[in-house]
């Protein structure tokens, strides 16, 4: 349990981070946050701590409410509508003011380059480690995180 | 022109051969400099933080000897306090219990609670105090050292602001530490 406990002191707030930016929701974030950590406690306890798999853990959360919210905003789908940040409640007294407008760009992104960048960002694992996660080759991964940087600087542009 | 090399720049990805080839280009190439510079600045505005405050994972069950911040559980802390101010006060006093008074500004929350040692960690509702956003509840504490959190809308786990003096607990979330004396 201590190693457990070590590992989610180091963990937390990069995933939080993570969620936040894929989702733009703080509530959102929190409950698949806790879901995450939950699962890894019950299915793996402390035997085999690693970061890649509580991301994988939490992306496969975010995937599952992305999949149940809509069928038009699939993830894998660079065409689909991008989701307009909630911006009150919660929301509004916990994410930060200077983080507010780059995630209103942010937002406008398709979920599955959200998802790419929030992890390339957040996370600290390498292209060849995200790659594994999210089965694209490491070429593929430079490629589309790069388009995805020059696609957000287009969007805040045009803001 | 290898453009992505920016961003394997910008994450630390970068071969030694690919780190030749960018500075090259950075020297000869105008665009690819400003291209990388504002890609450069629009990512430090993607990795500033992005909230105020990080929420903590509830652990609960066998495997974790962590505090339960349940509603359900809320209602029998809410007896117990409830039973210590209305059904012994006097024995209280006698106790040598000092009424403290709690007050947070919270006005957006829909629900307050308090939860600390002297609740064995149970969340205890606030009651809204006046209109403007302030809720409040007094509590008879032992002197002595305790332990407590805020409870914002049910989950949101918050230190009091009032109050500099706290601790962290085991899985990184914050307490505040409060000084009771008599």
């Amino acid at each position: 349990m201590e190693n457990f406990k070590k590992f989610y002191g180091n963990t937390k707030d990069r995933l939080f981070g993570y969620l936040i930016r894929l989702t733009g929701d703080y509530e959102l974030s929190r409950d698949i946050m806790q879901d995450s950590y939950t699962r890894y406690l019950d299915r793996y306890g402390d035997r085999e701590l690693k970061l890649s798999l509580l991301f994988t853990i939490a992306r496969n959360g975010a995937m599952d409410y992305f999949r149940k919210r809509s069928r038009s905003e699939p993830m894998n789908d660079s065409t689909a509508t991008a989701a307009e940040p909630a911006d009150d409640g919660e929301n509004a007294i916990l994410i930060r003011e200077e983080y507010r407008l780059v995630m209103r760009a942010m937002m406008r992104l398709p979920p599955a380059d959200r998802d790419l960048l929030s992890m390339v960002i957040s996370s600290g694992l390498s292209y060849r480690e995200i790659a594994i996660m999210t089965n694209l080759s490491e070429a593929n991964v430079k490629v589309k995180i790069h388009r995805i940087r020059v696609k957000l600087k287009e969007i805040r542009d045009g803001m | 022109m290898k453009d992505y090399l920016i961003s394997t720049f910008i994450d630390d990805e970068l071969g030694i051969d690919e780190k030749t080839e960018f500075v090259k280009t950075v020297h000869l190439n105008a665009d690819f400099k400003d291209e990388t510079l504002a890609l450069i600045e629009q990512e430090k505005l993607l990795r500033t933080d992005t909230v105020n405050f990080v929420p903590p994972v509830v652990f609960s069950g066998k495997k974790s000897r962590f505090r339960i911040l349940s509603l359900a559980s809320g209602a029998v802390a809410a007896l117990i306090v409830l039973g210590i101010f209305f059904l012994n006060p006097l024995s209280e006093t006698q106790a040598g219990l000092v009424p403290y008074r709690f007050v947070i500004f919270q006005p957006r929350a829909a629900t307050a609670q308090i939860t600390g040692t002297f609740t064995q960690w149970r969340p205890v509702d606030l009651s809204p105090a006046g209109e403007h956003g302030y809720w409040e509840i007094v509590l008879d504490l032992p002197a002595g050292e305790h332990r407590y959190s805020y409870i914002l809308n049910g989950h949101l786990q918050m230190v009091d602001p009032t109050i500099t003096s706290r601790e962290t607990d085991d899985f990184g979330g914050e307490n505040t530490v409060l000084e009771v004396r008599r």
